[in-house]
């Protein structure tokens, strides 16, 4: 299992483990990251699910593809390592990884 | 002799007994261990949540099958359903950004997903809250309305309306096209729907042109404005313009009147709930997702499968047609505890009432928006509402959920 960090927009951090090929949103939504809304489910079409990465983590998740650019342009407070949770896919190299959440999704 | 379960399930959604309840019926269907077949439209519907959001999700399961089928078999498939000779539902309606699929719909939606951001709409709160006092206070020197005629039927056309561009005086007009072309969508549609979709279409095209020109000469800050020169880039066509205008007026039209009145009615019905929003207005928020949870007011759509697809422990061949009944999903209770409680307070609330997928409603935000300031408003300016009538009566049919009327007295605080 590898194990991922949401850190919450109060600061509180919640803990999972993850298997390879789930999403990171899945993973969220599993362990009860309610700030993370996927209110599409994982279709890269809404933009709920924005999640921010460290800049060193950032470089080592697989690149975002164009439609998530786009839409990561009309989340709220975009950052330069933002990311949409569903498109992020959890993969071995990710155990230990911290995921920041916003407060807010809309 | 064992009996079949799915044999006694009797799905009738033009009956008067499932306008009033259909969540019984969606149980039962619920309670089958694999996906139950509607003979009636050759279709299956899917009622447990994991299985909606399954197919939802599924790239390959589209709500338009017409890249995989034949210019005959698509023929052949339009007059099946009596969608065909009706040229101008054909062209402006049957296809549109909801119908379409692949690169055409993520180009389609690319173009106007940004009007819809949570940012864009929240710039139409000042607009949404202007319009709805003044219309409470026309409204209330009366002590007994028509929430659903009097109040709701007013508000969401104008509001899409202006986001759009239309003078507000044409509102009744969208209201009376986008009911003729939404009906024609129910499984149970009639030849005589039929004529009424097709010339509301041909008037609604019409409307459209007349004030495509006008913007043409005279750009606004308006949707309108910026799809015309969306169009002058390249980014769509004409008929595309003319097909999305049409497809935002109707998708924002009748939706949020039925879950304006299914909402209030749910408050009304609840009364402990009701008190608790008033006591914490802070809940609007939740209290808004679970009126679209509780009564979602789409609660049935389609998708078709273009590969052979297990859903739900069956396999299905490439082809089948597929019944995603939102509202069944809704009351799923391996999501939600409790399901047929009405919770103001209810999070998460991870409802499918605004679809799922790459299809996921579009105007999610703006329908919040506006339950959220009109149920505020209604609050916070009467300090009683109640039901005139006991049962109000709901809407037949399977693809809409809202009441015919709702009759309530209300006293000013």
């Amino acid at each position: 299992m590898i194990k991922l960090t949401f850190v919450q927009a109060d600061g509180t951090q919640v803990e999972t483990d993850a298997s390879p090929g789930m999403s990171v949103m899945q993973a969220a939504v599993n362990a009860g990251v309610d700030a993370i809304a996927a209110e599409c489910g994982g279709a890269c079409a809404c933009g709920t699910c924005h999640c921010v990465l460290s800049q060193d983590w950032f470089g080592r998740v697989a690149a975002p593809e164009a439609d998530e650019v786009d839409m990561l342009e009309f989340v709220i407070d975009p950052q330069p390592t933002s990311r949409l949770s569903c498109q992020v896919v959890v993969t071995e190299d990710m155990h230990g990884i911290t995921i920041r959440v916003p407060a807010s999704q809309v | 002799m064992t009996t079949d379960p799915a044999a006694e399930i009797d799905l009738a959604p033009h009956s008067a007994a499932f306008a009033v309840n259909p969540y019984a019926t969606y149980a039962a269907m619920r309670a089958l261990e694999t996906p139950y077949y509607w003979e009636d439209a050759n279709t299956w519907m899917l009622t447990k949540i994991a299985d909606v959001e399954a197919v939802a999700l599924n790239k390959t399961m589209l709500r338009n099958n017409d890249d995989y089928i034949s210019a005959e078999d698509r023929k052949a498939q339009q007059r099946a359903i009596n969608f065909h000779d009706m040229p101008f539902h054909e062209h402006y309606v049957q296809v549109n950004l909801l119908e379409s699929e692949g690169a055409t719909h993520d180009r389609l939606r690319k173009v106007v997903f940004r009007e819809f951001t949570p940012a864009m709409i929240a710039r139409q709160r000042d607009a949404i809250q202007t319009f709805v006092d003044g219309l409470l206070d026309e409204l209330s020197e009366q002590d007994d309305i028509d929430f659903v005629s009097d109040f709701a039927a007013h508000v969401p056309g104008h509001i899409i309306g202006r986001v759009l561009g239309v003078p507000d005086e044409d509102a009744p007009k969208l209201r009376h096209w986008s009911e003729e072309v939404v009906r024609y969508f129910d499984p149970g549609r009639g030849n005589a729907d039929k004529a009424r979709a097709e010339v509301a279409t041909k008037e609604f095209y019409e409307y459209l042109l007349d004030l495509l020109a006008i913007r043409e000469t005279a750009p606004q800050d308006d949707l309108l404005s910026r799809l015309i020169a969306h169009r002058d880039a390249g980014q769509l066509s004409q008929d595309e313009l003319i097909s999305t205008a049409m497809l935002i007026l109707m998708a924002g039209h009748g939706s949020t009147i039925d879950v304006l009145g299914s909402g209030l009615h749910s408050l009304l019905r609840f009364p402990d709930q009701h008190q608790r929003l008033r006591d914490d207005p802070a809940l609007i928020k939740t209290a808004v997702q679970e009126m679209f949870r509780f009564e979602s007011p789409l609660p049935y759509f389609h998708r078709f499968a273009t590969e052979d697809t297990e859903v739900g422990g069956m396999m299905f061949p490439a082809g089948t047609r597929f019944g995603l009944l939102y509202g069944a999903a809704n009351r799923d209770p391996v999501r939600f505890q409790h399901p047929d409680s009405f919770d103001v307070g209810r999070a998460p609330n991870r409802h499918m009432a605004f679809g799922g997928g790459g299809h996921f409603c579009l105007g999610n935000h703006l329908a919040r928006l506006d339950m959220d300031v009109i149920f505020s408003t209604i609050n916070a300016r009467f300090s009683s509402v109640e039901l005139a009538e006991a049962t109000p009566e709901y809407k037949r049919g399977l693809s809409v959920r809202g009441p015919k009327a709702l009759r309530i007295r209300w006293q000013r605080a």
